[in-house]
């Protein structure tokens, strides 16, 4: 067979891409598999086949909306879509500016360029995810036609890249640049932040730990209303407890409940600080998390999301400007609360420290965790401390806050003291010996 | 422990720069821009910056800028923050920055800021901490800061601090380790560390060194070359750099090497890129290994050219 024309190959491709706009997935395909994919098929009638389509039936491959292009042919195909881009783009540049000094808007020729250039960034973009320049040329005609069917067409095609480079940054930029434009105006915003998130949890699924895909998850945060950000951290909660070695769905979570704590902040007036609802979420997720951790020994992202727990409660539940307005017998359940959630703590780092007899990497990861998680309580606890000492010299013409806060303080002193600097620096040492630089600063650092 | 391949290295990276006749190197053809800053500052800290021809280096590099001041990322392609930084990078490498329209690269810069202090990577209006940095790096370069609010743009960058002490890309975004070099760099270079939790974050970072001596960019990932750079380079901002075993991560480096064609990848036996193999050396050269030159944590240059480009009062 002779080497197929580049044009032709990029006529066939953009044709494909025409005739089925329902297309959702796309991947690259080595020649060796096309022969098994179209076995799989079976044998179409040649008849009514021309012979160039027959050849190009070992360079792409398409069913069910499915499009596989061969490597054999990606060289070619870039160049050409490359060419027909960059010729494409700069004449509708050209036009753009005519069009500005001639006052007009909607010439046919400018329609034709337009749909020109959409075509062939389409098929560039396909082969060279990150082409930015493609992306905003893109940009560039949709924010000239404001049309909100055109809008959604273009999040459908982010996503298509998505399904084959789920890490394109230009193509989940992309996405947000179209939410961005059609906020403003678009009544179902509410359901298409749910699709956003649905299409992140899809493909967080096939590629694990994916920083610009959960970024992008985060970022709708600020744009769902507290229903549903109270939803997205019911909905979450099974698909972290699948992964939990996915640090970075904790931390969508994390985010999630630091958008209620602001909310509930803003909302609240001065004397009914306490919010009952966001102390047992945090709660709740305490004691999942503590499960999870018994369950799956030696995870770093469960206890660093224990870590963002902890401090949570602290900031939000034990001290902070709050607390000055509170009654006297509310401040002293917050104490005993505290005293709880510190014996608790400690019999979580007893029970993880228990190394079996066998060697076995995990349980020495646990031990590793629980010690490092134990440094954080102390380094969380002193900034009590001194945190409430200062308060209460500050204001120390409030002598009953002065004496709670001595109180509160008291009982932290001790607290501070049960965890002993020199055991969590031994265990450390002992159970993870490559990091003993670290472990000679960071148990000191707090006391 | 293996040694440093310098004159391989080399070979490989002047080779790269020619390839154009396969699919991989003409998709990587948007950020040539990049790719020429990370190969060329390798050749300089390798001590081989002169064999390359900088005339046509830098004829290609201007071919790049666009009307309003910024660069793209190849001839004809749009301009962005990230290719402005790179083209400034390799011209401030040849000691060349004289032949820039200072005034007009850095308007282009400083009319991006946001009125948050932020910076976008181009008029699209994408917002990340990568943009920031990049604004006060270029800016510090060009001795132009006075251009920008630096005040809000620290203000913003701090607004990125997470509870673990490291810097996402924008307010509430996860800690990675790039993003924390670029906020702890843009700190550094506008004198403002003492934002940084200076113990809290050294902690986060020493914890990405894993058992391979390799480091990972965040928790619970691969170890990879590239952070050997970005979290060895905020390390040394923050002065805490002791905390971590350097012999231990010099080895890890060494080992993905390809010793046979040049070049370094991300982990032992993957295939090397110009991307890895910078990060390598200029890891290396932070860890100071014996014949490089020493390079900068905060403008990612060699000290020589820094200390050429920032000491002096030009005229």
């Amino acid at each position: 067979m002779d080497e197929p024309d580049p044009l032709e190959l990029l006529n066939h491709l953009e044709g494909i891409l025409e005739s089925d706009p329902l297309i959702d997935e796309i991947g690259f395909i080595h020649p060796s598999q096309f022969v098994l994919l179209n076995e799989d098929v079976g044998t179409p009638s040649t008849s009514v086949d021309s012979v160039q389509t027959t050849n190009f039936r070992t360079l792409f491959w398409i069913r069910d909306h499915k499009l596989g292009i061969s490597t054999k042919v990606l060289f070619p195909l870039y160049v050409a879509a490359k060419n027909a881009f960059v010729e494409a783009y700069k004449n509708y540049k050209l036009l753009q500016r005519d069009d500005k000094h001639a006052s007009m808007c909607c010439s046919s020729s400018s329609l034709s360029l337009e749909s020109e250039l959409m075509k062939h960034s389409r098929a560039l973009l396909i082969l060279s995810c990150d082409f930015g320049t493609a992306w905003n040329s893109r940009k560039l005609v949709l924010s000239k036609k404001q049309s909100l069917s055109m809008f959604m067409n273009e999040l459908i095609f982010s996503s298509v890249i998505l399904s084959h480079s789920p890490k394109s940054e230009q193509a989940w930029s992309q996405r947000r640049w179209v939410i961005k434009m059609i906020a403003g105006n678009c009544s179902n915003l509410q359901e298409i932040m749910e699709r956003e998130s649905e299409l992140v949890k899809k493909l967080a699924e096939r590629s694990k730990m994916n920083y610009r895909a959960w970024y992008h998850r985060c970022w709708l945060v600020s744009y769902m209303s507290v229903e549903q950000v109270l939803q997205e951290f019911n909905k979450s909660r099974e698909w972290a407890g699948l992964h939990v070695a996915d640090n970075s769905c904790f931390h969508y979570r994390e985010r999630l409940m630091l958008r209620l704590f602001e909310e509930s902040e803003h909302s609240q007036d001065q004397d009914a600080s306490f919010d009952p609802e966001l102390h047992k979420l945090l709660k709740d997720e305490f004691n999942w998390v503590e499960k999870l951790i018994k369950r799956y020994v030696g995870r770093e992202a469960l206890w660093l999301h224990r870590r963002f727990l902890l401090t949570c409660w602290i900031r939000y539940f034990a001290c902070g400007d709050h607390d000055r307005s509170l009654a006297s017998n509310q401040r002293n359940i917050r104490a005993v609360d505290i005293d709880m959630l510190i014996d608790n703590e400690l019999e979580l780092f007893r029970s993880c420290t228990i190394l079996p007899d066998s060697d076995f990497e995990d349980y020495q990861a646990q031990a590793t965790f629980a010690a490092t998680y134990m440094v954080w309580l102390k380094r969380v606890l002193c900034f009590i401390y001194f945190f409430n000492l200062a308060v209460s010299f500050e204001l120390f013409t409030q002598l009953i806050l002065y004496v709670l806060n001595q109180q509160l303080a008291g009982a932290l002193a001790i607290d501070i003291q049960k965890v002993e600097t020199s055991r969590v620096k031994s265990l450390l040492t002992n159970v993870c010996p490559e990091k003993s630089l670290l472990w000679n600063y960071l148990p000191e650092l707090c006391m | 422990m293996g040694e440093l391949q310098v004159e391989k290295h080399v070979k490989y990276i002047l080779a790269v720069e020619k390839r154009k006749d396969n699919f991989e190197s003409v998709v990587m053809e948007h950020l040539r821009l990049n790719g020429a800053y990370w190969g060329l500052t390798t050749l300089d800290i390798l001590g081989k910056l002169d064999a390359v021809d900088q005339d046509e280096v830098i004829s290609w590099v201007m071919q790049c800028q666009h009307e309003d001041g910024g660069f793209g990322g190849n001839i004809g392609h749009d301009p962005h923050m990230l290719y402005t930084l790179s083209a400034i990078q390799v011209l401030a490498l040849f000691d060349k920055l004289h032949v820039l329209d200072v005034d007009k690269v850095s308007s282009y810069i400083a009319g991006l800021q946001n009125e948050d202090g932020s910076f976008p990577g181009d008029m699209w209006g994408e917002v990340d901490t990568r943009f920031s940095y990049i604004a006060i790096c270029s800016l510090a370069l060009l001795r132009q800061l006075n251009k920008i609010d630096v005040g809000k743009a620290v203000k913003y960058i701090v607004s990125c601090k997470n509870v673990d002490g490291g810097f996402g890309c924008t307010p509430g975004a996860e800690s990675h380790a790039g993003q924390i070099f670029c906020c702890v760099g843009a700190l550094a270079i506008t004198g403002s560390l003492h934002h940084v939790d200076k113990d809290l974050l050294g902690w986060w970072l020493c914890e990405r060194q894993v058992k391979s001596g390799g480091l990972n960019g965040r928790p619970e990932k691969l170890p990879d070359v590239c952070y050997s750079w970005w979290v060895l380079s905020s390390l040394i901002m923050i002065d805490r750099v002791h905390w971590i075993d350097k012999e231990k991560l010099a080895k890890f480096i060494l080992d993905c090497q390809d010793t046979e064609n040049g070049g370094i990848s991300d982990r032992p036996d993957d295939a090397v890129d110009v991307f890895h193999t910078y990060f390598g050396v200029a890891g290396l050269s932070l860890l100071e290994y014996s014949g490089l030159k020493p390079i900068d944590p905060a403008y990612a240059l060699p000290v020589s050219v820094v200390n050429k480009v920032i000491l002096p009062c030009r005229p």
